[in-house]
């Protein structure tokens, strides 16, 4: 279950999700749906009734582009990054790496202090 | 297998996409369920439950086929095609404006909107505001028309002052026509009654002769032959030895002070005026409490200024000189004048406030006079029986549960005040909305504004009818037809504080008031039980639904 951490993470940064799940290439939304719970070993699940109409914005917004093709026997409905969105993914992976970069210093910098001073108390100890 | 295309097109409804992309959408959406449904049955799970949990992916299809529409068209769903508890196609919103429309059956309802205050509307005067000015005159047309004296004594009551000389004119019709409405002579012989050429002594004459037992006609008599607030008399001094010695000294002024105050009755025509009012406020159609009380304020009182001086005159000019040059039994009969002046100026089935204490302050100086003069001459009964008098006049416990019902009748009066003002703004709004409604359903794609507004809008007809109900509820009470008014003395106790307190906006929220105290705690627990309670269903909400599409 998504906790309200979950929320925060996921909060605005859903479009760069999809935009960086099609840059390699053209995917239906059955697919994207899956791809985010697998890739993310279940910790992201997209709620499927708010997927579509995502793919719909971006769709309006000219980063993506759907088209019908045949695949498995019946035609599904691929998106493919258009050149606006791929430059809209870059943009939005450059600063997710900005926050997500500072955030893990300050966290892991709290944690390797607690590291250091755990192994001085067991030398202490020993 | 099921036919995934047929049921979303089901359960999406009606979805205005253009060229096609409904279709695609649909089709899309379709392929969602049957992918979930196949992967359901590929794991072992029966077809039951493999199309319940393919079709759990969308729980909320209104909130979709809103959400696709605001995705793909880059606005909101046409109002007339949402389908929302409050849309314009369900019914419950017309429901809701049925029952509001449906409160217009109910007198009370109807007579509580037309109390409300309007701007600049004072319940103290009798203004066009509360009374139309053509109106008046419409009244004042079908009188002369139909010979009808009490509708020519309204109009001679109520003209504005700057209409004196129609309103001498209607009271010279209707006297004729009905000589017992000669009483309201004392509207148009009154001191401030004046224009160029008008002399108010020959109406003053009529009306003595008419009600000669009456001390009222010799107060405004008074009044008009001496302007105390004109030369020469606005040099003296208004001091219990100036102003009233001095107007005393004029015989035009005294000699009619003296018949007022010994006549054996005053009677200022209160009744009369009521019954009058009463009857043609009926006849025209104004079922209005407040419109009754307004027009008291037109009624002719002498001036109480003028009374005061003479008072003053009586105590200290008269009493104290002949008690100084010894002569007693003159000093007793000017103070027993007074006050049975006093008692004649108290009527019981009176509501004015300004008589009442007059008569009482009257009373009270002439008795703390009279009772250690009659002490003095021995005279112990009669000295124990005023002071007895004077003590029960004292008494402030009468005043008690007048004032506690005046504040009763008060905070009902803001209370309706406040649902009138809701009211209005869910009227207005409700209006905005109908109008949104009438023009996206004649031209559907016309504004994507106007459509925001309508959908935004879709609450006001409920909110309306809830401060409907709230201003039919507090003015309930006080609804009763004005021909159910025995009296003015009734109207005012049971109207008077309630329609104060409807005008008495500006003091709403004061924390004298005893409403506010007892019930600032009790609303706070309640706005906190109300916190808790939505908090529970807004997470049980959450529960139900994990993965709330936030991210979107």
């Amino acid at each position: 279950m998504a906790t309200a951490s979950d929320k925060e993470l996921k909060k605005g940064n859903a479009e760069l999700l999809i935009l960086a799940l099609l840059e390699d290439k053209a995917r239906h939304g059955y697919e994207i749906g899956k791809l985010i719970a697998e890739r993310s070993e279940g910790v992201l699940r997209f709620h499927v009734a708010s997927l579509y109409p995502l793919l719909y914005r971006l769709e309006r917004r000219g980063w993506v582009k759907g088209e019908w093709e045949p695949a498995g026997g019946r035609r599904r409905r691929f998106y493919r990054l258009t050149h606006t969105g791929r430059k809209t993914l870059v943009e939005q992976r450059s600063r997710w790496r900005a926050f997500s970069g500072a955030v893990n210093r300050i966290v892991e910098a709290g944690a390797a202090h607690r590291s250091a001073v755990n192994s001085t108390m067991e030398a202490q100890h020993a | 297998m099921p036919d995934w295309k047929k049921i979303v097109r089901e359960k999406l409804g009606t979805l205005p996409l253009t060229n096609g992309r409904r279709d695609e959408v649909i089709e899309e959406l379709a392929q969602q369920l049957e992918s979930a449904y196949e992967e359901a049955l590929a794991q072992g799970i029966n077809e039951q439950e493999a199309m319940r949990r393919s079709l759990a992916q969308f729980k909320d299809w209104e909130k979709l086929r809103s959400e696709v529409f605001q995705s793909v068209e880059g606005a909101r769903l046409p109002v007339w095609e949402q389908h929302g508890f409050f849309a314009p196609r369900r019914w419950p919103v017309w429901i809701a404006l049925g029952l509001t429309l449906s409160l217009f059956l109910a007198p009370a309802f109807r007579q509580a909107l037309a109390i409300l205050p309007v701007p600049e509307a004072d319940p103290t005067a009798w203004g066009p505001r509360i009374f139309p000015e053509k109106v008046l005159r419409r009244i004042e047309q079908s009188g002369d028309k139909q010979k009808y004296a009490r509708s020519l004594a309204f109009v001679a009551l109520h003209s504005p002052k700057e209409d004196d000389e129609r309103a001498v004119h209607a009271a010279e019709k209707a006297i004729a026509l009905d000589p017992s409405l000669t009483w309201i002579a004392a509207k148009i012989c009154h001191a401030t009654y004046s224009y160029p050429g008008y002399d108010p002594h020959p109406w003053i004459e009529r009306f003595k002769a008419w009600d000669p037992q009456n001390g009222f006609p010799y107060l405004l008599e008074a009044d008009a032959n001496a302007h105390w607030w004109e030369p020469p008399w606005s040099k003296y001094s208004p001091t219990p030895s100036g102003l009233g010695a001095a107007l005393a000294a004029e015989p035009r002024w005294r000699v009619p002070m003296e018949k007022a105050f010994a006549a054996p009755r005053l009677d200022l025509y209160e009744a009369q005026h009521f019954a009058l009012d009463r009857q043609v406020l009926q006849e025209q159609g104004f079922d209005r409490p407040d419109m009754l009380i307004a027009g008291m304020w037109s009624q002719p009182m002498p001036d109480f200024n003028a009374m005061n001086f003479y008072v003053d005159f009586l105590l200290h000019d008269v009493g104290e000189k002949t008690e100084k040059s010894g002569r007693l039994e003159d000093t007793l009969a000017a103070y027993e004048g007074l006050a049975r002046f006093g008692e004649r100026l108290e009527d019981p089935s009176s509501s004015n406030f300004n008589l009442q204490l007059l008569s009482a302050k009257y009373r009270m100086d002439a008795y703390r006079k009279m009772a250690p003069l009659l002490r003095r001459q021995g005279r112990t009964q009669q000295s124990a029986d005023v002071e007895a008098s004077l003590a029960s006049l004292q008494d402030p416990a009468k005043k008690r549960p007048y004032l506690l019902s005046y504040e009763v009748g008060e905070r009902s009066g803001r209370i309706v005040q406040l649902s009138g003002l809701f009211l209005s703004l869910f009227f207005a709004a409700t209006v905005a909305w109908l109008i949104a409604l009438g023009t996206l359903r004649w031209k559907p794609h016309l504004s994507a504004s106007l459509n925001r507004l309508a959908s935004a809008f879709c609450l006001a007809p409920v909110l309306l009818l809830f401060s409907s109900l709230a201003l039919f509820l507090g003015y309930y009470p006080y609804a009763r037809h004005i021909g159910q008014y025995s009296s003015l003395q009734e109207l005012h106790q049971g109207f008077m504080p309630f329609i104060m307190g409807l005008y008495d906006f500006a003091f709403f929220g004061s924390f004298r008031e005893p409403w506010l105290t007892i019930m600032f705690w009790p609303t706070i627990w309640c706005a906190i039980v109300a916190l808790v309670g939505a908090s529970s269903l807004w997470l049980m909400r959450r529960r139900a639904r994990p993965n709330q599409p936030d991210a979107a």
